[in-house]
């Protein structure tokens, strides 16, 4: 395994905010952490970009640990909150960020082509927009061409556009670099995007699966149909939820062509809709992601 | 580590703000001595040759003190707000270690207060030059480029040590109000540490502020006060020039002695809590 995680454990002053977390992660994958504010994502996160010590437990990337300069070499790190200088211009931002590292083989003009930053280089990092900032940011995390990108919610509070460009240029990058990107997110859409899903609730890992075996077990596809009066003659083998005139099953594709055929006549409207990883946190911890 | 001293001087130059309110201190020293206190000291200078002109000395001497000080206080600005958002995580995560890291903050404050304690003499030697008309002596001039030097360098590793407790940008602001606001009594600007009361006195000379006040005066002022006071009685111009500041200890080996070990006593504070610091400020979350 590329990334190792055994047994990672944070106590704050007694209070446990990660438990006992174990991850195993591939080289070239995309993994997200998904789960609510407080949930010990970011913790989890710091502990694994080695700012913070964890209380136990072990982190090991081929073989070396956090406190290893060779480590923090091959990591690349956006933070939640910007980390850039806001009085300073988005050149002068890079150029000093590169001043730390003592050999890079991309020169600056080669991140400015690709993440189309000729417009606002030097415009100040304050001016930007959200979704330029995040650019520019993510930008400052590759400068040293990392092996892994962490992204610690990486679109919170960006509009849709922005969040679209922001992933498109990630997977450019994962198919380009073989980077390996793991992210955390409370956003469910995010984490479709993803190879592999943690899913972190109180410190822990409460489910970890590819998003497609997590739907399958915790989120099927759902019908819901509005009937023209109550009395409709269902299906006998179904688990029906009833709403005023909506009626409401899980059920596979097949089995709801064969509802909506039988009831065809009786049926004002209906929604099918693919179980999605809202349906999968509210099915593990009944909750919904706040 | 060179990327980053220039990251902290841009930072500081660029904020107009930044620069405006770390000379307030050193401006209100000036200004009150041009509006209030000049007529009243140069009436009990009277009896003195040329006090105008030596009270000018005296005044930029004090003033070019403050200036150190609040100058490298507020160079620390960027140590503060860095480690309060997650950019000094940063910039620890690069091939810059933390003792770089602190060091460059160190070295830009240096320079910071370098620059502006030029930028305040030559705003007062200019002033007074078309005034009162004082001359210019390269010399002097040159003793206090060196003066100006040390004094940067001593207040910046003082400041270094202030603010290495402080972890927030609101604290830091509030501190910087209180050091601005003492700066000028401790460097015996606002009136002479002479008409301080004892305690007081004791107290301000704790601090590196009125050797270093001293010094400058010393260098500026010593010659034309000496030919000034020239006929009276040694002792009497030693208690005169005691009560102006412009003497603390024995002369200018003692000043200097003292704010050397401040220097030491410093460094070694820096270096003492410099571990314990590293994990309060990496650890926070």
């Amino acid at each position: 395994m590329f990334l190792q995680v055994q047994n990672l454990t944070k106590k704050f002053n007694h209070k446990t905010v990660v438990k006992n977390i174990n991850l195993s992660i591939k080289k070239g994958d995309l993994v997200a952490f998904l789960g609510p504010n407080g949930a010990g994502k970011s913790t989890t996160i710091n502990m694994l970009i080695g700012i913070i010590q964890p209380t136990e437990g072990r982190i090991s990337l081929n073989g070396f640990t956090p406190q290893e300069k060779v480590y923090r070499q091959k990591i690349g790190v956006v933070f939640q909150e910007s980390i850039l200088d806001d009085d300073l211009t988005v050149r002068q931002n890079l150029m000093i960020r590169r001043g730390l590292y003592p050999h890079l083989s991309r020169n600056l003009d080669y991140w400015i082509e690709k993440f189309a930053l000729q417009k606002i280089i030097d415009q100040k990092y304050r001016t930007l927009s959200g979704g330029q900032k995040r650019r520019v940011d993510i930008v400052r995390a590759l400068l040293h061409e990392p092996e892994v990108l962490f992204l610690d919610e990486p679109t919170t509070g960006l509009d849709i556009q922005t969040r679209e460009l922001i992933w498109q240029v990630l997977n450019e990058l994962r198919r380009e670099m073989n980077l390996t990107i793991i992210l955390t997110t409370h956003y469910l859409e995010e984490a479709e995007e993803a190879d592999f899903v943690y899913v972190i609730d109180h410190g822990e890992i409460i489910a970890s699966d590819s998003v497609e075996n997590l739907k399958c077990k915790y989120a099927q596809n759902r019908l819901t149909m509005k009937v023209r009066s109550k009395n409709v003659q269902l299906p006998g083998k179904y688990q029906y939820q009833w709403d005023g005139n909506k009626i409401s099953i899980s059920v596979s594709t097949s089995d709801c062509l064969e509802i909506l055929s039988q009831l065809s006549d009786q049926i004002v409207s209906f929604d099918y809709r693919q179980g999605n990883m809202d349906d999968i946190f509210l099915n593990l911890t009944g909750r919904e992601v706040e | 580590m060179k990327s980053l001293i220039e990251r902290n001087l841009r930072l500081f130059f660029s904020s107009k703000g930044k620069v405006f309110f770390s000379l307030l201190g050193a401006l209100i020293s000036f200004v009150l001595y041009l509006i209030f206190l000049r007529q009243n000291m140069q009436e009990s200078w009277s009896a003195i040759k040329d006090s105008k002109r030596i009270l000018d000395y005296w005044l930029i001497g004090g003033t070019l003190t403050v200036t150190a000080i609040t100058t490298t206080g507020g160079a620390m600005n960027n140590l503060v707000s860095d480690r309060e958002s997650n950019r000094l995580a940063d910039l620890v995560l690069t091939d810059t270690s933390y003792t770089k890291i602190t060091l460059s903050y160190l070295l830009s404050a240096w320079i910071i207060g370098f620059i502006m304690q030029g930028f305040m003499y030559a705003i007062m030697q200019v002033y007074f030059m078309i005034q009162d008309k004082i001359s210019f002596d390269g010399i002097v001039f040159l003793k206090l480029l060196g003066l100006m030097i040390l004094s940067s360098l001593l207040w910046s590793a003082i400041n270094l040590l202030i603010f290495t407790f402080v972890k927030t940008s609101d604290t830091f602001g509030k501190i910087n109000t209180i050091i601005g606001t003492a700066a000028g009594f401790f460097a015996g600007v606002y009136f002479p540490i002479g008409a301080m009361p004892t305690f007081a006195k004791s107290l301000i000379k704790l601090t590196p502020a009125p050797y270093n006040a001293a010094i400058y005066r010393q260098v500026m002022m010593n010659k034309e006060l000496n030919h000034a006071l020239k006929g009276l009685p040694v002792d009497k111009i030693l208690n005169f020039k005691k009560s102006m500041g412009i003497i603390i200890g024995k002369g200018f080996s003692t000043e200097t002695f003292n704010m050397g070990i401040t220097f030491v006593i410093v460094i070694v504070l820096i270096l003492g809590f410099y571990r314990y610091n590293k994990n309060v400020v990496l650890n926070k979350v």
